[in-house]
């Protein structure tokens, strides 16, 4: 049965072009996407069918349910990094679709949902360039800042704000590296954590752990194996001047103890075979005005992992794995066709000779979150790809609470070096050893992770 | 296929008590988050590897500290016997028993005897090794977490050397001089031995450590940990490092340094991450704030460990019998403590330190051998009789009563000799230029030393030995009394510990600028002030030298991307100044010394600096490292290394020790000479696991 839209892709094209060319950038396409939303938590109203599901954009030729893999991926390459298209066309991966969310409470922490609807407006960034209460020049008060946002610079500037929604997340995860030949080089697992002092939500006091409004976050990273690298851990406090870099502390193994270290190159590599650096924390891992230009250079319905994709089945949330050559390259993903991804691009302005001229990140205009990257060389030629998947950590009966609500969270990336062609797969797993286990908002994490003691205390013997 | 179950070890969830007991035997990594009450949260994680490491030398120079590297194995030195002053000689040197000194005395000696030409490599074996290391480590780090506030930790390591080497043999001195005798059996008596650390009274004072001769079990770490909130409380066996510098001890003095592996020649940016001493502690750290830090410890004192006598990194000449009184002297039961507070405001942060310790380098003096045995040869023999037929009218708790010319203090001279600080027995000190040569290399003033160890011990004058008011004095009377011993001497010395007062204060500066190559510089100003500390005299008296010090370290770090394609270059740079002793600790007054001259002393500071950087390649797979220490009285140690992370778990990494401690002045007075021989490329080869 032919699949009839009313509004064909030929006007949701002209539409995003259009605007592209007269420089705006106004969410939703029959209607703005903010207020359908805050009026009725849902998008159907913004968007025409065809952008609101699968069997839509495709004229029924992908269905809700289907595998996307090299047999069909041509209707969809237009929905698609370069990368993930060619990963799927020639070396095995696939992604299973599911149905495009629309609920909006199911895209973001529920708290954090509340707070950007309470607190629309009411940003602005002051003379400094920092994200400011417009009615008092504090800090920022909770939530994303620009909910309805007019150019690139608000979508990053909330990125950077807040990278995990919550007020404090601590992550367990895993990472594996694997070369072109799709075998394993290196297998890390390690533990990543941040607290927000400002812009809090959910976390008391709220919305300023007083005393600590001069401070954006406090993040950690630090890894258990392998044994080489068992103990290294990595303190980052981020001043809320958004022009500042963080003050990096770490704890070496080979030193016994707990050093600062300049903090200005974060291209480096954190560990061996991994194709991500500092700076690719949410495509947003620097402070804001260490990057400049932030320009839309595009809008367009995408296919990003949103649902599905926590894996309930495996007792410590051990995601599945399939393509490449030894069969284990690829996450197994869940995606859905987002209506509207906004392209920005921006480049590294306060990092001279920084491998990456500038980097492409697509956000969903729906909740402003970040589902895919592409960093270019100095030569302008694609480094290096992100792609990843979140998920309402709710599956049938099984539910893992953040509070009151089921935690929203990421699940797993996948970083791919274009011109070598190595993958870093990253999950995210329920806990490791030694008690770390995912969670957020919970109050020990800072004691836990994100001080000079956590880190001795996660350090080797 | 589910990814990634290996990197995790296997998260399996299984009864808390059995999974445990399961995981001790097969390395798994176990939750028992199913179970119920106290072992909800209980889990148990392994990590280790497995390490070859050997070291294998570049110039064939042998150390020559051993009984087989010693420079005077190969030269042919001539000796000659003296008519001691307390027989009647004036001063030493002034009557010669040979050809000259026959005549003065009216033809009564033959010249035989009293003159000759003494080759140590006649007595001794020299070596010739191609590796100066060859050790096989195994690692484990376990902890098991018994609920979020109670955990154990335990770091386990295990070293094996098949000592391949050639070392020296003491049976093949046995026939000579009545053979070594004194000290430790198990360090001076047979094959070297490569691990044990044994101090006088055969305990081996190391807890949790298990050592052969060739084998090494201890744990570095073992420690029941408790947190809550801002507090940790650590206690067990276990390690404490303090301040920024690297390599440069400033607030870094809680514990002591296991030297008996590879010195200091392992990776510089490994700084001393295997060699701190593991001590029981009790570790109390408070977050007092985002920006305080409270640290503290309270240890059961634990010495540096030397290598033992004749081993391939052994820094204290083979000559000597070293007797290590920690547990006599009772420093076995003393304890450390120490407290630290660090603020970190951004940009500026601050230390303060205290510490009340004993020094774990101790330091050293002469000891009585204990060796009752008679000199020998003709000279030897005319000594004995000499000294026999003097009558035994004095005692020697009395021994200024009795004149060394006319009485003695100890029915023979074998007893006598057990008294002073030597024992005639081969494998020591064979000539006087030996002697100041080696005075001079370890940083003690031959004369002086000399001095001491008659001055300190009526026994010594008893056996017709007088101070020397020179160097000349000195090299005649100790040429004397080698030909008189039947060949040479082993001298006898004590280590033993004092408590000090270590405090420190420290600032550090992050720079920010719009200029690349400034921006993000990490200035770093360390300074230790120690009074009264306690430092060997240079002539092994016991009169030990007690000095105010002060340590002023200077260190700048500074990440800088000096290549497009290469992710950036880590450079650090330290400086160090101290004004009373070297890196090492050795006391500036012992230095300068030679051969031809007795150690005038180093008047100014002793000053290093370091310049090191770690260059990752994109995906850091491999990693050139350098770091250079220099010494600006002439020395130099360089190691440029190269590090292959090569997957599959596998670590591979080389380095080069470039030493020279003779690039400029007196090698004597810069610390690199020290340890000139050890020139060497190193391989390491790491499985993880």
């Amino acid at each position: 049965m032919p699949y009839l839209t009313r509004y064909g892709r030929g006007f949701t094209r002209r539409k995003f072009l259009t605007d592209a060319a007269r420089g705006v950038l106004a969410t939703g396409v029959l209607a703005p996407l903010a207020s359908s939303m805050a009026a009725s938590g849902e998008i159907t109203k913004a968007y025409p069918d065809e952008l609101l599901s699968i069997e839509g954009y495709t004229k029924g030729r992908i269905k809700t349910g289907d595998f996307i893999t090299s047999a069909n991926v041509e209707l969809v390459k237009d929905l698609l990094e370069p990368v993930r298209y060619e990963h799927i066309l020639n070396h095995g991966r696939r992604l299973k679709v599911v149905k495009t969310t629309q609920d909006l409470m199911r895209l973001s922490p529920w708290e954090y949902i509340e707070a950007t609807l309470k607190n629309a407006g009411k940003a602005g960034f002051d003379a400094k360039g920092n994200v400011v209460n417009k009615a008092d020049g504090r800090p920022w008060i909770g939530g994303n800042p620009f909910p309805d946002p007019t150019n690139g610079l608000e979508l990053f500037a909330a990125q950077t704000l807040s990278w995990g929604r919550h007020d404090a997340s601590f992550y367990a995860l895993t990472a594996q590296a694997l070369g072109r030949n799709g075998e394993p080089r290196f297998n890390y697992s390690g533990g990543w954590a941040e607290l927000s002092p400002v812009a809090r939500v959910s976390m008391q006091p709220a919305p300023y752990w007083p005393g600590h409004e001069d401070k954006l976050r406090f993040q950690s990273v630090f890894f258990q194996t392998p044994s080489q690298f068992s103990g290294t851990s990595f303190l980052n406090v981020w001043d809320y001047d958004h022009s500042r870099f963080p003050d990096l502390y770490g704890y070496v193994p080979e030193f016994r103890r707990v050093r600062q270290f300049p903090t200005d190159q974060r291209f480096e590599p954190l560990l061996p075979g991994l194709s991500l650096y500092l700076s690719d924390a949410w495509a947003a891992g620097d402070p804001l005005h260490t990057w400049s230009g932030y320009q839309i250079v595009g809008r367009g319905p995408f296919l990003a992992g949103l649902a599905g994709n926590w894996n309930p089945g495996d007792p410590n949330w051990e995601q599945g794995v399939h393509g490449g050559p030894k069969n284990q390259s690829f996450w197994d993903t869940s995606v859905e066709l987002v209506p509207e991804a906004i392209v920005v691009e921006a480049m590294p302005t306060r990092f001279p000779r920084a491998p990456v001229s500038k980097k492409r990140v697509w956000f969903d205009a729906r909740n402003q979150i970040v589902i895919g990257m592409v960093t270019y060389d100095r030569r302008g030629q694609p480094f290096r790809s992100f792609d990843g998947a979140y998920s309402l950590y709710e599956s049938g009966d099984d539910k893992f609470m953040d509070g009151a609500h089921p935690y929203w969270s990421w699940c797993h990336v996948t970083a791919s070096d274009v011109q070598t062609g190595d993958v870093t797969r990253l999950q995210q797993v329920k806990a490791l050893p030694g008690n770390h286990r995912s969670g957020a908002n919970d109050e020990t994490f800072y004691h836990r992770y994100l001080t000079q003691q956590a880190l001795i205390k996660l350090g080797a013997a | 296929m589910k990814g990634d179950r290996n990197m995790q070890r296997t998260q399996r969830r299984v009864g808390a008590t059995l999974g445990v007991l399961a995981l001790a035997i097969t390395g798994n990594a176990v939750h028992a988050g199913e179970a119920g009450g106290f072992f909800d949260d209980m889990n148990i994680n392994f990590a280790g590897f497995v390490r070859a490491e050997s070291a294998i030398s570049t110039t064939g120079q042998e150390n020559p500290n051993n009984q087989g590297g010693n420079i005077f194995n190969s030269q042919t030195v001539a000796r000659t016997a003296y008519l001691p002053p307390a027989l009647g000689g004036g001063q030493w040197g002034a009557i010669p028993l040979g050809v000259g000194g026959n005549q003065q005395l009216g033809g009564l000696l033959p010249p035989i005897a009293f003159t000759d030409e003494v080759r140590r490599g006649d007595f001794i074996d020299a070596d010739d090794n191609a590796f100066n290391y060859t050790i096989l480590r195994a690692e484990t780090e376990m902890q098991l977490t018994l609920t979020d506030h109670w955990s154990v930790i335990g770091r386990l390591r295990a070293i094996y050397d098949p000592t391949i080497y050639q070392q020296f043999n003491p049976g093949s001195v046995g026939g000579v001089q009545g053979a070594i005798d004194g000290g430790e059996k198990r360090l001076y008596k047979g094959r070297p031995n490569m691990f044990e650390y044994i101090v006088e009274g055969g305990d081996k004072p190391n807890p949790l450590e298990w050592s052969g001769k060739d084998y090494l079990v201890y744990f570095p770490a073992l420690l029941a940990e408790y947190t809550s909130g801002g507090l940790n409380l650590r206690v067990g066996n276990q390690q404490l490092a303090w301040g920024q510098s690297i390599f440069f001890r400033v607030f870094d003095v809680a514990n002591g340094l296991d030297l008996r592996r590879h010195l200091i020649m392992d990776r510089a940016l490994e700084e001393f991450s295997d060699k701190r001493v593991p001590q029981l502690s009790v570790r109390l750290s408070y977050q007092l704030s985002d920006t305080i830090l409270l640290d503290s410890f309270v240890a059961k004192f634990q010495p540096t460990v030397f290598g033992n006598p004749n081993t391939p990194y052994n820094v204290i000449p083979a000559q000597f019998t070293v007797h290590d009184l920690y547990k006599e002297g009772g420093y076995d039961s003393k304890l450390n403590y120490g407290l630290r507070l660090k603020g970190d405001y951004g940009q500026v942060s601050f230390q303060l330190m205290a510490t009340r310790r004993y020094n774990p380098d101790g330091v050293f003096r002469w000891t009585e051998s204990g060796v009752q045995k008679p000199l020998s040869g003709l000279l030897g023999t005319a000594v004995n009789l000499a000294y026999s037929v003097k009558p035994q009218l004095g005692n020697p708790d009395n021994a200024g009563a009795c004149s060394p010319t006319l009485c003695r203090l100890y029915d023979d001279i074998s007893e006598a000799l057990s008294h002073t600080p030597f024992e005639a027995s081969p494998a020591g000190v064979y000539s006087a230029r030996e002697w100041f040569n080696y005075a001079a290399q370890v940083r003690l003033d031959g004369v002086a030393g000399l001095n001491a160890a008659i001055e300190e011990f009526a026994a010594s004058r008893d056996v017709f030995a007088t101070p020397a008011d020179n160097y000349d004095q000195a090299y005649a009377e100790l040429d004397t009394f080698f030909i008189a011993a039947g060949g040479s001497m082993r001298g006898h010395i004590a280590r033993q510990y004092f408590r000090e007062d270590v405090f420190g204060v420290g600032a550090s500066y992050v720079n920010e600028s719009e200029n690349d190559l400034l921006n993000q510089m990490i200035f770093n100003l360390e300074v230790q002030y120690t009074p009264e500390r306690t430092f060997t005299n240079k002539g092994l008296s016991r009169n030990f030298v007690k000095q105010d010090e002060y340590t002023v370290s200077l260190v700048v770090d500074k990440w800088h991307r000096f290549f497009n394609e290469f992710p950036g270059t880590y450079i650090l740079f330290q400086a160090l100044t101290k004004n009373r002793s070297d890196l090492v600790g050795r006391h500036l007054g012992g230095f300068g010394g030679s051969e031809n001259k007795e150690a005038p002393g180093k008047s100014g500071n002793s000053n290093y600096l370091v310049l090191g950087f770690l260059q990752p390649w994109p995906n850091k797979i491999y990693e050139i490292e350098f770091a250079a220490l220099v010494d600006l009285e002439g020395g130099m140690l360089a190691q440029p290394g190269l590090r292959w992370n090569a997957g599959k778990s596998v670590t591979v990494e080389g380095f080069y020790n470039f030493v020279d401690g003779r690039l400029w002045g007196n090698p004597n007075d810069n610390l690199l000479s020290t340890i000139d021989f050890a020139e060497e490329f190193t391989l390491r080869v790491s499985y993880q696991f």
